[in-house]
């Protein structure tokens, strides 16, 4: 074999592994969803005939699932927007130099470190009516004289329930914009105030710029990760009040496990895909555009 | 010498195949799953809870020859994992858990005439063995049962001078007369609408009330006047302040910690009620009463039952099932066995399913003898019929929604047309 060809191959070899792995664990699964969405599923998992798409319409005939869907919106929205907003400010707050900075950025890993299901687990002790941390502090302090019912409706749960995802995304963005910031060249700021730049010129012109591809990659993986996010939800309310509570992930899943319309799930997590894929590659696509202007 | 380092790797897969293949000739190795029931189960079927010694081990001892591969799964998962080993052809050979229906109009199972002793089979509770009848075939044999009851706490109930309630009516005075008494401090009636026992508050108030699930020809009746008018008081309880503030939320488990620490009056419950509560270090007094009815209609007691089912496996011979149907009622044997089933039915404070477990159990605590007559006259949900999942996931949403201001009836009807369009 001509040492050409070989150098043309050599990458491919060293690739194969990957290949392998993610046809055996990704594709595959992705292959055997798409074949259970177009066919008669039984109770029990059993794939039957071929039923086009009979289980994408008993998918969207079902009574919670423009709730759910617009729940997914709002939780998506508001977890991945705030938590890019807080953890931009976090990362500028860390950038800068102050007595305490390592243990201030340890401080921050937690959230993200610990298991989902212990922070939701953890926050839903906190916010307990009956025997609820925040209830005690509060009394304590003597700041409020009765216990406060922090779960009174099915809209504020969910907003807790927003909270805590947007708490335990922080740390990612701020760690995605931190590296950024950290790869700024400080001279860049020093031309800024030789030409009389004030703060927010700085920011905008010089700061935002410069990070904004870090800010991208972690803008499209928390949508992903978001948007697949199960382990909140579903410790926190499974959804509950009648799928008020249910975005797309934990809603399919009940489907599937507890209400055993398999059919229709597995067309619910296909169609969950499609969003997916389509919002990361309009984004991708629009991110490369203005790459490739610049 | 690469070359030479390969063959013996190769000679060694093989050998190694080889040998796996001979064991499994000689030996039959049973897949069990079984559903963890408490912090107990697992030692004792896996651990040294038996004595010092666990189930599996004790098992393989006493019959050489079987192999026990059993996991113990929570309740959380056990449907997902076995859903899972079906799709890919890997269903357990033994499996315990609450519902069969599924899998035998899947036409999954092996009828229980197939591997169950006889002997076993007639120690049975036949009302139990009944629950469990598809089509005049009997598809999973009782492992344990409990049922529920009013708990209430002695001690309150005698500083306020009042008796526990045996009608709608009168539960509402208690209600009342506990809230006014303690000035809100504690909760008067607890209830549980999540989706873990939803479908245990639907039977509590619509059988109270002479509705329920299907009428006596087994045809559903969701969305009956009965029915109707029972959630609409459920939900009128929760209105009106006299239960625990987030009863979608709030599991049984939630309820019992309350009633435990003494914040919450009553509560219908499983009679493990007493060992959860000292597992909990509780010294509340408690005592049982009756499931309060609607005026002039009959209080039902509530029944829950977990089964053991076997599962066929059609890639075997004729011969092999004729072994694998022995093994596995060699298993049943071994864990019906007074010996073994006493320990483990009163471990976690379950009612028994087999007459020969009745006398050392109520030598062993007498007042399994009032619960087995209670027992006796409780009703079941009705899992053996088919679209039960259905209408159980559909109550307990409907039960939700009528939290959130929704109309019970069209709640109700919504349920009915998804199992019986034609009523």
């Amino acid at each position: 074999m001509n040492k050409t060809l070989q150098n043309k191959i050599k990458p491919y070899i060293w690739l194969l592994p990957s290949i392998i792995l993610m046809a055996l664990f990704v594709i595959f699964p992705i292959m055997i969803v798409f074949r259970l969405a177009f066919s008669e599923v039984s109770k029990s998992g059993l794939m039957g005939g071929f039923v086009g798409l009979q289980n994408f319409k008993d998918a969207i005939g079902l009574p919670a699932f423009k709730t759910v869907m617009l729940n997914t919106l709002y939780w998506v929205i508001s977890v991945v927007g705030l938590s890019t907003v807080l953890g931009f400010i976090i990362a500028m707050v860390l950038n800068q130099k102050f007595h305490g900075r390592k243990i201030a950025r340890a401080i921050l890993v937690f959230p993200w470190a610990t298991s989902l299901v212990v922070q939701a687990s953890v926050w839903n002790y906190i916010i307990k009516y009956e025997y609820g941390n925040l209830n005690n502090i509060l009394l304590n302090l003597g700041i409020i004289k009765e216990a406060i019912n922090w779960r009174s409706s099915y809209q504020i749960e969910f907003l807790w329930e927003c909270g805590v995802g947007i708490f335990v995304t922080i740390p990612f963005v701020a760690f995605c914009v931190l590296s950024g910031l950290q790869s700024i060249d400080g001279t860049l700021y020093e031309a800024a105030d030789i030409d009389g730049a004030s703060y927010w010129d700085k920011l905008w012109r010089i700061t935002v710029p410069l990070v904004k591809p870090s800010l991208t990659v972690s803008t499209v993986l928390n949508i992903i990760y978001v948007f697949n996010s199960f382990p909140i939800i579903y410790t926190m309310t499974r959804g509950a009040p009648a799928n008020k509570t249910d975005t797309l992930v934990t809603y399919l899943y009940m489907l599937n496990f507890y209400d055993r319309q398999k059919g229709p799930a597995t067309a619910l997590s296909v169609i969950g895909f499609l969003v997916l894929c389509i919002c990361a590659g309009v984004y991708m696509v629009g991110v490369m555009r203005k790459e490739e202007e610049l | 010498m690469k070359k030479l380092i390969a063959l013996l790797l190769a000679l060694t897969m093989v050998f190694s195949l080889g040998a796996v293949a001979f064991a499994d000739g000689e030996d039959i190795t049973l897949d069990v799953i079984i559903c963890q029931y408490g912090p107990n189960t697992e030692d004792w079927f896996l651990g040294s809870g038996m004595d010092g010694t666990n189930f599996v081990d004790k098992f393989e001892e006493a019959n050489p020859g079987i192999k026990l591969n059993l996991e113990v799964v929570s309740w959380d998962t056990v449907d997902q994992v076995v859903d899972t080993r079906i799709s890919s052809g890997q269903a357990p050979d033994i499996l315990n858990n609450d519902n069969f229906s599924n899998y035998a109009y899947d036409e999954l199972l092996e009828p229980v005439s197939q591997f169950c002793p006889d002997d076993l089979y007639e120690d049975f509770f036949p009302s139990f063995i009944a629950e469990s009848v598809i089509d005049d075939t009997v598809w999973a044999v009782p492992d344990l049962a409990s049922a529920r009851a009013l708990y209430y706490n002695v001690d309150m109930f005698e500083e306020m001078g009042i008796e526990p309630p045996t009608t709608w009516a009168e539960l509402e005075d208690v209600c009342q007369t506990i809230l006014d008494f303690y000035d809100g401090e504690v909760y008067p009636w607890g209830i549980d609408m999540t989706s873990d026992e939803g479908q245990a508050a639907f039977a509590y108030y619509t059988w109270g009330n002479g509705g329920g699930f299907t009428d006596d020809e087994g045809n559903w009746i969701v969305n009956c006047d009965e029915n109707v008018e029972a959630i609409e008081f459920a939900i009128s309880l929760v209105n009106n302040g006299y239960t625990n503030p987030n009863p979608a939320t709030q599991t049984r488990y939630d309820l019992q910690d309350m009633f435990a620490a003494g914040d919450m009056a009553m509560l219908i419950a499983p009679n493990q009620l007493p060992t959860y509560c000292a597992d909990k270090e509780s010294t509340v007094n408690m005592a049982t009463a009756n499931i309060p009815a609607n005026e002039g209609k009959e209080s039902a007691s509530v029944g829950v039952m977990d089964r053991v089912m076997a599962f066929k496996d059609e890639s075997l011979s004729e011969e092999e099932t004729a072994a694998r149907d022995e093994a596995i009622g060699k298993f049943l044997k071994f864990f019906y066995d007074p010996e073994n089933y006493v320990g483990w039915v009163s471990m976690e404070g379950f009612l028994p399913a087999v007459n020969s477990a009745v006398g050392a159990l109520v030598e062993a605590d007498p007042s399994f003898g009032a619960w087995l007559d209670v027992l006796d006259g409780c009703r079941f949900y009705p899992t053996a019929m088919e679209n039960y999942d259905t209408v159980r996931e559909g109550v307990v949403k409907a039960e939700q929604a009528a939290l959130t201001g929704a109309d019970v009836r069209e709640e109700l009807d919504a349920v009915q047309a998804q199992v019986a369009p034609e009523a």
